[in-house]
């Protein structure tokens, strides 16, 4: 025993240290396996959950939207943009004494206390962490407010610094031309969403991002990392073709025409026919697209493309086109509307300028409708249709903007018995005002029709991603354009249009006065008109199309020549000098009274009262009235019924008509070889032989009221 | 019995010299790992509290940016509102200007027409042209001579003599 004993003491020591050596390294082992195993469970199988644990604690996920993008017009001019702003809110989680905090708010931002206070009591109660005191201010009240509610005391990364309160970034759309090209540009919502014009039909492009991304912040709040989810694209800017200059000036001339005809709405389209932009397109009344709230739906309407009216006289000059190009008629020559009045299919339209030979120039000038009815009857259906069509009628012109109207344009299947004499001076069809110019511009344009267009350029951060480019049809031929223009421009020269003659520059254009269709009477309105005026200039190379349309002119002047064409002519007037387009003529403008206008066309007829005149340019009313309800049955208040126009008495005339046709010609023939001649000189010479030539002939120098020469 | 596995006889201080001595390479190795791994750390410490820094002082900068092109989009938004033909027209009318309409607008031969018929006003008047022929000789208008052989100037004054001394006498 005593030897095991010993043996026991006498360990050897080596292995005891090795034993307790191996017990410590075992024992750490043990350790750092315990370690590593919990280590491998919290990396591995807890990983997620702590991960989101750790990341909530630091990162905060945002949503930024991204500034929606800006309108621009043709000079690079903002016309819609976007700004940011800042909204105050309140996290009533971190507010302890409401009533303390509500009451040193509501003196910064002019509020009640009581309101203030109840709004944070609310969100305390509903556990809401965002509560709006004050939505999108700007940077200059952001300032003022951060500065009145700083609190130094208060360890806090973000302004304003005041326990609870926060700034939330947003943005806010602004036109900072307030009213101009409101109807074009339209507006976007509260949501940043386009409701009108542009804004809603460019939405696509002009729609700012959402981005989502995470920020890392530390114990003070500040962001020591960032990160986004997406590549952040810049926004697309929208350029227009519009021009804000001469958009200002047709809306100040239409506003005011509007007013002087007491007109219950306007507009007005002013177009570059080689190019089909549309440099202005203005709607009267308008309204403030930075206050839309305060406007009723009616006034975002763009009633250039989306209203249609009868045309009435204006689109005699697609009957006209329509018979030249085809070789109907003979530009040169006469047509016989010495009866006064033309039957068709039992239906009498009467024509008060119409009572004698006259050519076709004369009979465009007066707007006679007998003669535009013969020359649509001789040209037949189906090459009205098909012409009215090329032209654009009964179509979207497919311009870049919202709710465009197609107009009402009916296929001949569908036409009754007058229908072709109807249409032929601009009845039973609705165009739009757009429509018309785009028509008119064909004309000028030397009969190639370009579709118009108000998107320029589609641009994204300065650099152009899509340029619009018009297509090009060709109409009706150069020369069948040619005798149109010149036909126009007897209109403006010794026509119903003599209120578009310019100062500086030679014009042409039409009149058009139609009655507007009722539809609670089924038939049209003889107490409401719609009077326009489409124009060119110059007359010979048009640079600009200029069309104006007044809705319900209620003052004593009612016809396009009186209400439409000084509105022409004060557009024309200001945009030409800035289109850098060189004067071509160099006129004195004489101002015409109401009563001179028709007297130089056609003697007025004694005992002819105001409303006698303005129906001179209406259509004929059926004296069958008993087919007359029939009819409007039929059409189901498309067709409009005319009202009958008495003839002129002859009496009263100053000249008879073969004279007056005769010194017409002998005039015409001679300002025809004027304008063609192409010395100036040449020209001035004939200029002053034209006078002693009239005279000759047993006629009077045209002359103004005033006693001054007219243009020769 | 010869023992064989008798140690040579060596001194001790020998032996332990030969096989414990001090090992200053490793530990000089040692020391350096470690102030390499001390080093490393606080390199990595710094580099991540820099980092952090960086971070912060970047979100800064970015947070500048945003603030410089909102304020940019605020001057353009002023500008374009300051240029807006409706405030042209307004600052216009301030300082008396009058609109151009069709009345007051003039064609290039009207103007030059008005041009040629309208006198010049004194403002508006030219200096007058340096003379192109310089006087060689004092030239004095030729006078007049009257019945009597006085001339008409000389009489003038001497009228006007005549008339002051007759003032004066009434005058005393």
């Amino acid at each position: 025993m005593s030897k095991r004993a010993k043996k026991k003491t006498t360990k050897n020591p080596m292995q005891t240290a090795f034993t307790r050596f191996m017990l410590i390294v075992a024992f750490f082992v043990l350790w750092i396996g315990g370690i590593g195993a919990r280590l491998v469970y919290l990396q591995i199988n807890q990983h997620e959950v702590l991960r989101d644990k750790a990341l909530n604690q630091r990162r905060d996920k945002t949503k930024e939207k991204q500034l929606r993008g800006t309108i621009y017009d043709r000079s690079d001019r903002a016309l819609a943009m976007s700004l940011k702003v800042k909204t105050l809110y309140a996290d009533p989680s971190e507010i302890e004494d409401v009533d303390a905090a509500a009451t040193e708010i509501a003196k910064i931002l002019k509020a009640k206390p009581s309101e203030i206070a109840a709004k944070i009591k609310d969100g305390k109660t509903n556990n809401k962490r965002f509560v709006v005191l004050a939505p999108k201010l700007d940077e200059e009240t952001v300032q003022k407010i951060n500065e009145s509610l700083e609190n130094k005391d208060l360890k806090k990364s973000d302004l304003p610094r005041f326990a609870g309160l926060h700034w939330k970034e947003e943005q806010k759309r602004s036109y900072p031309y307030n009213t101009l090209a409101a109807q074009v540009i339209g507006f976007s919502n509260a949501e940043d969403v386009g409701s009108a014009g542009i804004e809603q039909s460019q939405e696509q492009s002009l729609r700012g991002a959402v981005i989502k991304g995470w920020q890392d912040r530390d114990r003070l709040g500040r962001v020591y990392d960032e990160s986004e989810e997406e590549q952040r694209e810049p926004p697309k800017d929208v350029v227009l073709t519009i021009s804000h200059s001469i958009q200002y000036k047709t809306e100040q001339a239409l506003a005011e025409g509007v007013k002087k005809a007491n007109a219950k709405s306007g507009m007005a389209i002013v177009m570059n026919p080689q190019t089909g932009e549309i440099l202005a397109m203005a709607n009267y009344p308008t309204f403030d697209p930075n206050r839309y709230n305060e406007f009723a739906a009616e006034f975002f309407t763009n009633r250039a493309v989306h209203d249609v009216y009868s045309p009435g006289s204006v689109f005699k000059l697609i009957t006209y086109g329509s018979a030249i190009n085809e070789g109907i008629i003979n530009p040169n020559g006469e047509i016989d509307t010495t009866r006064g009045f033309i039957e068709v299919a039992g239906r009498r339209f009467n024509d008060p300028h119409a009572t004698k030979v006259m050519g076709y120039d004369e009979a465009f000038a007066v707007s006679s409708n007998v003669a535009a009815i013969k020359t649509a009857l001789s040209g037949g259906r189906e090459n009205f249709y098909t012409y009215a069509r090329k032209f654009g009628f009964g179509q979207p012109v497919g311009i870049e903007l919202p709710a465009e109207a197609n107009g009402i344009f009916r296929s001949p299947k569908s036409w009754y018995g007058d229908s072709l004499a109807s249409m032929s001076i601009g009845y039973e069809i609705s165009v739009s005002a757009l429509q018309m110019t785009t028509a008119y511009a064909t004309i000028a344009n030397n009969g190639v029709r370009v579709q118009p267009h108000i998107i320029k350029e589609i641009r994204q951060d300065g650099k152009v991603l899509s340029s619009t480019e018009a297509q090009k049809v060709q109409v009706v031929t150069a020369d069948t354009a040619r005798y149109l223009k010149r036909m126009l421009r007897e209109v403006v020269v010794k026509g119903t249009g003599k209120r578009a003659q310019l100062n500086g520059y030679t014009s042409a254009g039409k009149t058009g006065t139609a009655w507007k269709y009722n539809a609670k009477l089924k038939r049209v309105d003889s107490g409401k008109y719609v009077s326009s005026f489409i124009g060119m200039a110059p007359a010979d190379n048009p640079s600009v199309v200029i069309a104006v349309v007044m809705d319900e002119p209620k003052g004593g002047a009612r016809d396009g020549g009186q209400v439409a064409a000084p509105i022409f002519r004060e557009i024309a007037e200001q945009i030409l000098p800035e289109l850098n387009v060189a004067p071509d003529a160099n006129i004195r403008q004489d101002s015409f009274t109401a009563e001179e206008i028709p007297s130089e066309i056609e003697p007025a007829p004694t005992g002819k009262t105001e409303d006698a005149k303005n129906e001179s340019e209406k259509p004929a009313k059926n004296e069958k009235s008993d087919k007359k309800s029939a009819d409007s049955e039929k059409t189901k208040g498309l067709k409009e019924t005319k009202k009958e126009n008495k003839t002129p008495d002859k009496k009263g005339t100053k000249k008879t008509g073969a004279q007056a046709a005769r010194l017409q010609r002998a005039f015409e023939a001679l300002r025809e070889q004027a304008r063609n001649a192409a010395d100036y000189s040449k020209a001035d010479f004939m200029r002053r032989r034209l006078p002693f030539l009239l005279r000759a002939n047993g006629a009077s120098e045209p002359r103004s009221s005033q006693g001054k020469k007219l243009e020769t | 019995m010869k023992k064989r596995n008798l140690p040579k006889k060596e001194s001790r201080e020998k032996i332990r010299r030969e096989k414990d001595p001090i090992p200053w390479r490793y530990c000089l190795l040692t020391l350096i790992c470690g102030v390499f791994l001390v080093g490393g750390f606080f390199v990595a410490a710094r580099s991540h509290f820099a980092s952090i820094d960086f971070g912060i002082k970047n979100s800064t900068l970015k947070k500048q940016l945003e603030d410089l092109e909102a304020e940019k989009r605020r001057l353009i938004w002023h500008k374009e509102t300051a240029l807006s033909p409706a405030e042209i027209k307004r600052a216009a009318k301030k300082l008396g200007l009058t609109e151009m309409t069709a009345n007051n607008f003039q064609t290039f031969g009207s103007k030059i027409e008005e041009k040629k018929e309208k006198p010049l006003t004194v403002k508006n008047a030219p200096e007058k042209p340096k003379q192109l022929v310089e006087k060689t000789v004092d030239v004095k208008p030729v006078e007049k001579i009257g019945k009597n052989g006085v001339s008409k100037t000389e009489a003038t004054t001497a009228k006007k003599e005549v008339r002051e001394k007759s003032s004066t006498k009434a005058a005393k």
